[in-house]
């Protein structure tokens, strides 16, 4: 079942369209990666999906249901997990948690028991009563995702939910994404950590100046980039490089220095391995370590695109 | 059900703001203190009447003696003592010489009073008893004449010959400096509501929360409706606590008729609110819309005579006075309170109420046309 379909998403501010012609799906289920530098058209595809933009043209459809049509009942099915921490200072643990929750008509008995449910999730329980002005960075964070799961959303968007915490709170909030997943919840994650994307999505889509140029598992989106390979070369000293021979040798595409490391990236299908060592070796580089990079998604972002996510 | 739930959220958190509570409720109760305490000899109305000596002389005949004897008598307890002039005094001398309030000639024709310049109030007290007993003279007199069957009706022996009656001021009819600063400072701290009214929707916009609440299966009216339903009941439960605190603790007059005293309040917030949200919604910054609402509370006030009394002279002054939503509210709960008029407190609310009705149009129209709150 599609938790979530966008057809022809299209959304313009005056003459500039920041989201153009975007068509995806994202079935029950799963935990969907969605990566794109800042300004790329992320931020605003998500605000759409939540209902925080109109869209200019196209369609999106949570549980089948035109999100136009049924504002009520797709925003009641939708969590949202802004990139920005959303919690009162002024209102304990607890009475954030049960306010927002109440927003979605919860009441009672059953408001208590999800509330004290959504505390327990995020290893809350023993702050219920505290208010967060107390809280650590992490914790905030934490209490910031129980706003948002405790009235059960069907589809969770999660938008760079680890920004500046501590590695103790994102790995407790990643093994919470897969927790929620488990319980049946369907995920939108996006993030400026790589890896964080590449640990726990099951599906990924790239979008580049609004465009959506690349979706598909891992395996799918690093196949893409199958015709280059990244070649590590450390070396003592980089007093004698001289970048523009090193370009010269067939099959490099680009070359970087990152300290005392030289990163080629060059055509998968030549053998200039040799070629390349030879180079320092005649230019009297004395090279300490060469590794040959296996694809990840760093590469595959880098290639698509032309730059580091985080640039 | 959502509104009610925003309404809570917004008091509960208000009440737990200890700036806020400082704001509307400490400060105005502090302010009526210092002020009513600093500035009560400026609403002093009273002047005590103490032992007031006058000198008299009586060469009338009979009738007109007698008749002023009695006057005399009649007012040995009441402050002022009549002492008969020799024949060697001069009184006019001990007048000037501020030995005696008046002297008084009395002759069969007329009465002449030559009053001391020391204190013009006494002589006034004096001259309003000496017209008294002429008129009640000449009243006995012409009746004598005209119809002396009807005389034993208005003679002294008829019980009613006080020649004064007292009719000082009731103690309703004019504010004392607590009442007068009671009034005033309240309706100014529920202006001031403006300010924290203009961080009703754009402090959620600045803390993050607006995305929340429009994610949430709720429409922006609920949103709007409750945030506003929540920020008037904050003002309206400080402004009860304060006019209590100043009736019970400063024993302030809010006269007989609270609850439409408490009703011109409430249109008052409610203008207050909605200034503050329009405002928000007219202005780019927090940094301008506060800075607006502060001078326009200022000048309201200045001009609304909340920090001093403020006459009302004609001309552009009392044209300027009138734009004061402080004036026409404090106008309307002196009235109610001193004179019960409630006309003025029906024009304030709707003044009020109309004005708040434009501001949230304001707010509406703005609201409507932004993605998001």
């Amino acid at each position: 079942m599609k938790v979530l379909e966008m057809k022809h998403l299209t959304r313009k501010f005056g003459d500039f369209i920041a989201v153009d012609n975007v068509t995806l799906a994202i079935d029950e289920g799963e935990i969907f990666g969605f990566l794109g530098t800042n300004g790329a058209g992320k931020s605003t595809t998500i605000n759409m999906i939540a209902g925080l933009l109109h869209h200019t043209k196209g369609e999106i459809r949570i549980l089948g249901k035109d999100v136009t049509k049924n504002k009520k009942f797709a925003k009641s099915h939708i969590g949202m997990v802004p990139q920005d921490i959303a919690i009162y200072e002024d209102l304990t643990a607890y009475e954030n948690i049960q306010f927002f929750a109440g927003l979605y008509g919860l009441r009672g008995q059953k408001l208590k028991e999800q509330v004290e449910e959504a505390l327990k999730f995020v290893g809350l329980s023993d702050k219920a009563k505290s208010f967060p002005k107390t809280f650590s960075g992490g914790m905030k964070r934490r209490l910031n995702i129980a706003c948002a799961i405790a009235h059960r959303p069907k589809l969770i968007i999660m938008d760079e939910p680890t920004v500046g915490i501590d590695p103790q709170s994102r790995n407790y909030i990643l093994s919470s994404v897969r927790k929620l997943n488990e319980m049946g919840c369907t995920i939108i994650y996006t993030s400026h950590y790589m890896e964080e994307v590449e640990e726990i999505c099951s599906r990924i889509a790239i979008i580049d100046h609004g465009k959506i140029i690349a979706e598909g598992t891992k395996e799918q989106l690093k196949a893409i980039i199958t015709n280059t390979k990244d070649i590590w070369i450390g070396i003592n000293s980089t007093d004698t490089l001289d970048l523009s021979q090193l370009k010269l040798i067939n099959g490099v595409k680009e070359v970087k220095v990152e300290e005392d490391v030289i990163k080629i990236n060059s055509s998968a299908d030549v053998n200039n391995l040799n070629t390349i060592i030879q180079y320092f070796i005649a230019a009297g580089i004395e090279i300490r370590t060469v590794e040959e990079q296996a694809p990840n998604l760093d590469t595959v972002f880098l290639t698509l695109t032309g730059r580091n996510l985080r640039d | 059900m959502n509104i009610i739930n925003l309404a809570l959220k917004e008091m509960k958190r208000d009440f737990r703001d200890l700036r806020t509570l400082i704001f509307l409720l400490a400060f105005p109760i502090v302010l009526m203190l210092i002020l009513g305490t600093a500035l009560s000899s400026d609403f002093n109305t009273t002047t005590e009447v103490v032992d007031i000596p006058v000198l008299y002389k009586d060469s009338a005949n009979q009738s007109v003696s007698q008749a002023f004897q009695t006057f005399t008598e009649g007012l040995s307890d009441s402050g002022v003592h009549f002492k008969k002039a020799t024949e060697t005094m001069d009184g006019k001398k001990a007048v000037k010489e501020n030995k005696y309030g008046a002297y008084i000639e009395v002759t069969n024709s007329q009465i002449k009073m030559y009053e001391s310049n020391k204190n013009s109030i006494e002589g006034s007290v004096i001259e309003g008893m000496l017209s008294a007993f002429v008129d009640k003279y000449n009243m006995i007199s012409t009746v004598a004449k005209v119809s002396p069957n009807a005389l034993s009706k208005v003679t002294p022996n008829s019980g009613e010959a006080n020649f004064i009656k007292e009719t000082g001021l009731h103690s309703l009819k004019k504010p004392g400096a607590m009442d007068y600063y009671a009034i005033t400072m309240t309706t100014m701290i529920a202006l001031f509501g403006a300010m924290s009214a203009s961080y009703l929707i754009r402090g959620e916009r600045i803390i993050g929360t607006a995305t929340r609440l429009v994610v949430a299966p709720i429409s922006k009216a609920e949103i709007f409706i409750g945030k506003i339903f929540g920020g008037v009941l904050t003002s309206v439960l400080c402004t009860l606590i304060v006019v209590l605190f100043s009736k019970y603790v400063f024993k302030a007059n809010w006269g007989e008729h609270l609850g439409i005293v408490f009703f011109v309040l409430i249109t008052e917030i409610v203008l207050a609110i909605s200034f503050g949200l329009g405002m928000s919604y007219m202005t780019k910054t927090s940094g301008a819309s506060q800075a607006i609402i502060m001078v326009v509370i200022q000048l309201a006030a200045f001009f609304g005579g909340a920090y001093f009394q403020v006459e009302d002279g004609g001309g552009l002054m009392n044209n300027v006075m009138q734009l004061s939503p402080l004036h026409w509210a404090n106008h309307a709960i002196t009235q109610v309170i001193y004179s019960d008029n409630m006309t003025p407190a029906i024009h304030a609310a709707f003044l009020n109420l109309g004005i708040s009705v434009v501001f949230l149009l304001i707010a509406i129209i703005s609201m409507g046309r932004r993605e998001g709150l």
